[in-house]
């Protein structure tokens, strides 16, 4: 509790600060706020496309949750999400649930990739990843150039592919269910199984877990692997519920909010929820303050910025328990 | 051939600035992630600042100043308060890329920055970044008592603080070298490269140019051929895209960083990083 005050708090002197930078630029932070609030949550429409974009950032916020508790930055979500959506695209045939499951195994081995070559060649993972994230990126643009390209050859996209079952009659899809479902599984694996006790104890103390009988290797390998099933599971979300297509630009930059996310949940997955859910709002109103009152949806990424700095800043997040 | 090959070397000259800046950043131990927003962030600067005085002299100093800007947010994180590398690095990435957008679209409505922006005609730092700086900075990372002292940081800060070396200090000079090397890269790409600036038009140069750094093993020598073997091969793509001969240039693109990742694994034999590489000070 008192640490999900600290994120509160940490929050609230973000968005401040947030006003105070737009109020450097003539803006009136009363009426800012007002947009923002009735863009994100002001109607269901508004709360249909808060939820759309919770669903990858709740994802990928729960894949660097699960990595970092084994001791592991998971910098490489935006890889994962782009692999994770190309097996899904092209596992499609076999029915969406075969799919999905695809997609996370993709992320899961995309993940490993980076975890093997630490353990093997000592290579840090920090840099791997962002190899593989650039070496993935890549990959896309060849297969929606090539392979992968629409029938009509006219732009450098997919064919649509199949699409996830909406939620009642909303625009929400079924992700979100599947997102909220992830998250309560990550919770259960942490704190409520043999294995999350020693993922947890590896992270808070690699050599104490060690000599506590731990198998140290297995479960960063094992905790990265879950990592990445996660992200590559954000990208065939992402896929199935809202673009139908691949694109060259498809991950959009949710991996790196995925840090964002998790440092706000204070790297716990039930309160990554609650955090997933202000960062989608916060970018939905965001858009609509661009479209009505003509301020830069840029603000919503300088929000999540301050918000990290901030909790750095209050150093609530060193504490891992 | 030696046309395309100029622009090549021409085109990759930001990235080079920054390969080198992040080559000393990490000899001290440090890992900038931030390099693509403090990059970013100094071609904004630059594009204001010459657009304010109408010099592209001036344009350069405050593009090394936007530089500084960031690495002073970055040193009092990572250095001062000896916060998380990855996330500080991460957070200054979204911070830059947040800042730069608004600001950029707010300026759009002021009328001093209709004004064209001074454009580089003789374009001197291409020269300097390929030729003189290398020289330079490998002689003081070497051949100096302070090269010695900023590696040993990078490798075992404890013996060097035994040593009676401040590792907080040399860190914050290797940052401050960065910081004028990645402002000349972004002024360079706002000012010579480009006229005026864009959002998010270092387009992802910053995470390259940390590949690059691993690619040339942290040293000036592999910087230079590393930057010029990724720029070629940049080159070739949009070569190979004009000639639409069906080539597939986007697994030629995904090829030097499959190198890379090989390098880093010390597959090809060799050096390794700085061993205390984004380790926490206590």
């Amino acid at each position: 509790v008192r640490r999900a005050l600290y994120a509160s708090l940490a929050t609230l002197a973000s968005l401040g600060l947030l006003g105070a930078f737009a109020m450097a630029f003539g803006h009136s932070p009363r009426e800012l706020a007002i947009v923002l609030f009735n863009g994100a949550v002001g109607s269901p429409f508004a709360i249909e496309g808060s939820l759309l974009k919770t669903v990858p950032l709740l994802l990928t916020g729960l894949a660097v949750v699960i990595a970092f508790r084994s001791g592991v930055w998971n910098i490489g979500a935006e890889g994962q999400f782009i692999v994770g959506a190309l097996a899904a695209f092209i596992c499609a045939r076999g029915g969406i649930v075969t799919a999905l499951l695809a997609g996370m195994l993709a992320g899961a081995a995309w993940a490993s990739i980076a975890i093997v070559l630490r353990f093997w060649r000592n290579a840090p993972e920090v840099l791997s990843t962002i190899l593989l994230n650039f070496i993935a990126i890549h990959l896309l643009g060849w297969c929606v150039n090539g392979p992968l390209q629409e029938a009509s050859g006219k732009y450098p996209q997919s064919e649509a592919t199949l699409e996830l079952p909406l939620l009642g009659r909303t625009s929400v899809h079924a992700g979100l269910l599947i997102a909220i479902g992830a998250a309560m599984a990550s919770w259960y694996l942490l704190y409520r199984t043999a294995t999350g006790l020693r993922i947890r104890a590896t992270g808070l103390n690699p050599s104490a877990a060690t000599w506590a009988g731990v198998a140290v290797r297995r479960h960063v390998f094992l905790s990265m692997a879950l990592s990445g099933a996660m992200a590559g599971l954000a990208g065939a979300i992402e896929l199935f519920g809202v673009t139908h297509r691949l694109f060259e630009r498809f991950a959009a930059g949710y991996g790196y909010s995925g840090i964002a996310v998790a440092l706000l949940g204070q790297l716990h997955p039930l309160a990554t929820m609650v955090s997933a859910a202000f960062f989608g709002a916060l970018v939905t109103g965001a858009g609509e303050l661009q479209r009505s009152a003509d301020v830069p949806s840029s603000l919503a990424t300088l929000g999540q910025a301050l918000i990290v700095l901030v909790l750095i800043i209050s150093g609530s997040f060193r504490s891992r328990d | 051939v030696i046309d395309s090959l100029e622009i090549a070397i021409v085109a990759a000259t930001p990235l080079l600035l920054a390969v080198q800046g992040e080559l000393f950043a990490q000899r001290s131990g440090l890992v900038n992630l931030g390099l693509e927003g403090m990059m970013l962030t100094s071609a904004m600067t630059a594009v204001v600042v010459a657009q304010l005085t109408g010099s592209v002299a001036a344009g350069f100093a405050g593009g090394i100043a936007g530089g500084m800007l960031v690495a002073a947010i970055f040193g009092i994180f990572a250095i001062r308060m000896s916060a998380d590398q990855i996330v500080t690095g991460t957070a200054i990435n979204l911070l830059a890329l947040g800042a730069t957008g608004f600001i950029y679209r707010e300026m759009q409505h002021n009328a001093m920055f209709a004004r064209p922006v001074p454009h580089l005609d003789q374009d001197l730092i291409v020269p300097a970044a390929w030729i003189l700086f290398p020289l330079a900075l490998g002689g003081l990372l070497w051949n100096t008592r302070f090269g010695l002292g900023l590696r040993a940081c990078g490798e075992n800060p404890e013996a060097a603080r035994a040593a009676g070396i401040s590792v907080s200090g040399y860190r914050w000079l290797g940052l401050g070298i960065e910081a004028i090397l990645v402002g000349l890269a972004g002024a360079h790409l706002s000012l010579a490269l480009s006229s005026g600036f864009a959002e998010n038009m270092t387009a992802g140069r910053g995470f390259i140019a940390l590949s690059i750094v691993i690619f040339g093993r942290w040293k000036l020598k592999g910087a230079v051929a590393g930057t010029a073997l990724f720029g070629i091969a940049a080159a070739l793509q949009y070569a190979l895209q004009a000639m639409n001969r069906g080539v597939p240039f986007h697994l030629l693109l995904a090829f030097p960083y499959v190198v890379t990742l090989l390098i880093l694994c010390g597959l090809t034999g060799g050096v390794r990083a700085p061993e205390a590489l984004g380790k926490r000070e206590r």
